[in-house]
């Protein structure tokens, strides 16, 4: 089996890093605060060890040492969403996925034909995808775990050969330390005087296991080369349902517009790490963190599964508009629901339809405009209520055409709706004269009563039964409107007229 | 063995089949035959309409039967509806498969917004602009983006309004008189029949450039029949 290990050095400092990528090529130090003590430097870019920072320094120390460099603090929510873009990374390329802290292991045994150009291509592709989210991976394949492991301590970029021969060579200039973390091991080897796994590899394993345990002979057939997955199985998982990415904000936040900031950060995020995968994302839950305690969660549905940021940004926008929250936020968290972006199989001799991809975005960005409640596809009620019309989802992907039917031409109604009340004069064929908001007018031509009833089994509080008696009347105003009596408490309602 | 070909959707999308490359050249049809005639052809593609007409003048109706010629032919198809007037009834007798209808509902001062929205989209043949029984003020430079996105998408754009309103950035126009509503005069009570419409057209797009687009006897009659 072969195996790929994406490694991300100080992924607490990544984390930050991704966050803010303004960051980047500055000197930046991450604080963690060890016992009662003072904050000290944990994790440090390559710019602020060449300005003098080292691991250890207290703030004040830091910024005495290299004025002007950037120091954070490591927040839960940072460290959670880099672990989870991690895991994406791998998920891009596997269907199940194990992780570790800082590391992801995945299978890349099948991957030659998308990679015909071999194993090297595959840990390039992967070290790219994880740049395109945001973090900064050493990437190793090799045959098994630990020395996958012990791979990507080594190098940037590492291809472990498969022939055991040829990987004890490849393996055997590697400095001991870096094939356990075990301070007592390292100690035991270094007293031993072996410096490199080419010198540990001719260790006995049977005296070494004697004399170190088995930790020990695991070290040295790592050296060997001789490692299996017997001594550390692969036990990959699949991904989670939802995709989560997550912001700690240093002071509340009292407006939508730097709250909009904030979240189109998020967005931007979360569908890098959706595109990885080839996902779109198909619903979004935002959970604000109130200050000083509570939270605010909100449920934005989207008519279609859609990558483009900028609609994201606004159907959350429009819905902190319509409900804004009730306190500052200091927190927020944006749970984003994966679906595919949906394939289709279009005709060629058949007209082709709006692409996919752009009429997901217009739908939502329509239902942002509009209400997601007011666009869609017009879809008949089982009822025997005329003016009942629903909206439901309309469909991404091409339905055949129907079949053609009859080229007569039909008349159509106009709808008001709600219907308006009206007052009706009545005589004996009928309706004599209309007055309402829409019309004033006398009847020239009525006709009806149609007699319209149902729904006798709803309760009063579901809306109940109804019983109308529709007319037509042809106004003096030119117009044929469709008007009814409720027959329960003789009102009378203008439904709309023909046109 | 053409249906087999696998076909990147993206692609597909961008893919003209001859039909439809010739009807883009110039129009399409409006389901009517007699509106056909008049506008020398139907439609024009890739330009802005205007249907005229108060209540009951057969406007909706006119709509209508354009959105159904279209989506019967398989084509993407949406409706503008400022106040939510559509009856999906009516529509469906009208012959619109409301499945391939896409139904935005929308007070008056957001519709030229959404058609705007849909008609960049790209891919909808024929998009359907009604604003209802209320003249809208619309400022010119939304008549001038709508008309530049129905020329750059080819989108047949169809503004229903009680009274003109596109003005000159329309190429075709069409106005619908007060329609007299036929009752069947055996019945007792009476019950309506059809609505007979009087189409007169304003304005039409060119065919060539020798027609002026001027009609000398620019008007029609059409029957709507009562299927409900």
């Amino acid at each position: 089996m072969r195996l790929c290990c994406i490694y991300v050095p100080q992924l607490a400092l990544q984390a930050v890093l991704r966050r803010a990528p303004e960051l980047r090529g500055i000197p930046a130090a991450l604080l963690a605060k060890v016992g009662k003590g003072k904050p000290r430097v944990s994790e440090l870019t390559s710019e602020a060890r060449r300005a003098g920072v080292a691991a250890g320094m207290t703030g004040a120390q830091a910024e005495a040492a290299c004025p002007g460099v950037r120091l954070f603090e490591s927040t839960a929510a940072d460290r959670e969403a880099a672990e989870g873009a991690l895991a994406d990374v791998g998920f891009a390329f596997a269907p199940r996925v194990e992780r570790e802290p800082e590391r992801v292991f995945f299978e890349v045994e099948d991957m030659g034909r998308l990679y015909p150009e071999g194993e090297q291509a595959v840990a390039q592709a992967v070290q790219a995808q994880a740049a395109r989210v945001g973090l900064e991976a050493r990437v190793a394949i090799a045959n098994d775990k630990g020395t996958a492991r012990v791979a990507t301590r080594a190098r940037d970029l590492a291809v472990v050969p498969a022939a055991p021969a040829r990987a004890r060579a490849f393996l055997a200039a590697v400095p001991v330390e870096l094939f356990t973390t075990d301070a007592e091991l390292r100690a035991a080897f270094r007293r031993w005087g072996t410096r490199t796994a080419a010198q540990l590899a001719e260790l006995p394993p049977d005296a070494v296991a004697l004399r170190l345990g088995e930790p020990g002979a695991r070290v040295c057939r790592l050296a060997r080369a001789a490692s299996s997955s017997d001594d550390e199985p692969f036990m990959p998982l699949l991904p989670t349902d939802a995709l989560e990415e997550a912001v700690e904000l240093d002071y509340p936040v009292y407006e939508l517009e730097p709250l909009s900031f904030v979240l189109r950060g998020l967005v931007d995020r979360a569908l890098a790490r959706l595109g990885a995968r080839g996902l779109a994302c198909a619903g979004l839950t935002v959970r604000l963190a109130l200050d000083p305690r509570g939270l605010d969660v909100r449920a934005v549905p989207i008519a279609a599964p859609t990558r483009d940021a900028a609609t994201l940004v606004q159907l959350l926008r429009l819905d902190l508009a319509r409900r804004p929250p009730d306190a500052p936020i200091v927190g927020a968290r944006l749970v984003a629901l994966p679906a595919r972006a949906r394939p289709t199989q279009l005709d060629i001799l058949r007209p082709a339809g709006p692409a996919p991809d752009r009429l997901a975005a217009t739908l939502a960005r329509l239902a942002a405009l509009v209400g997601p409640d007011n666009v869609g596809a017009p879809a008949l009620e089982d009822t025997w209520r005329e003016e009942a019309a629903r909206v439901a989802p309309f469909p991404i992907s091409a339905a055949p055409p129907p079949p053609s039917s009859s080229s007569t031409p039909a008349l159509s109604i106009r709808r008001l709706r709600p219907a308006q009340e009206i007052e009706v004069l009545v005589g004996r064929e009928g309706p004599t004269a209309l007055r309402g908001a829409a019309t004033t007018a006398r009847v020239l031509v009525a006709a009806g009563p149609y007699r319209a009833s149902g729904e006798w089994w709803r309760a009063p509080e579901e809306g109940g039964s109804w019983a109308r008696e529709y007319w037509d009347v042809h106004a003096s105003d030119g117009a044929v409107y469709r008007v009814h009596q409720d027959q329960r408490d003789g009102r009378w309602f203008l439904d709309g007229y023909y046109d | 063995m053409l249906r087999a070909l696998e076909l990147d959707p993206e692609l597909a999308s961008r893919l003209v089949t001859a039909q439809r490359l010739e009807e883009r050249r110039g129009h399409r049809g409006s389901g009517l035959p007699e509106l056909d005639a008049l506008l020398g052809g139907g439609w024009p593609r890739g330009a802005l309409s205007e249907l005229a007409g108060r209540r009951s003048s057969g406007r909706t109706s006119v709509m209508l039967a354009a959105l159904a010629r279209a989506a019967r032919a398989g084509e993407a198809t949406a409706l503008v509806d400022t106040g939510g007037a559509l009856d999906p009834r009516a529509a469906e007798a009208c012959g619109v498969p409301l499945p391939r209808l896409l139904w935005i509902r929308c007070p008056a001062e957001q519709a030229l917004k959404a058609a705007d929205l849909v008609v960049a989209a790209g891919g909808f043949d024929v998009v359907a602009l009604d604003l209802g029984d209320e003249r809208p003020r619309v400022p010119t430079a939304a008549w001038v983006r709508l008309k530049h996105g129905a020329e750059r998408q080819g989108t047949s754009v169809l503004v229903a309004t009680p009274a003109r309103a596109v003005g000159a950035f329309a190429a075709a126009a069409i106005e619908l008189a007060a329609a007299a509503p036929q009752f069947e005069s055996g019945a007792a009570p009476p019950l309506l029949d059809a609505l007979r419409a009087k189409i007169v057209c304003l304005r039409r797009a060119h065919r060539s450039a020798n027609d002026t687009g001027e009609l000398r006897a620019p008007c029609a009659s059409v029957a709507f029949t009562c299927r409900s």
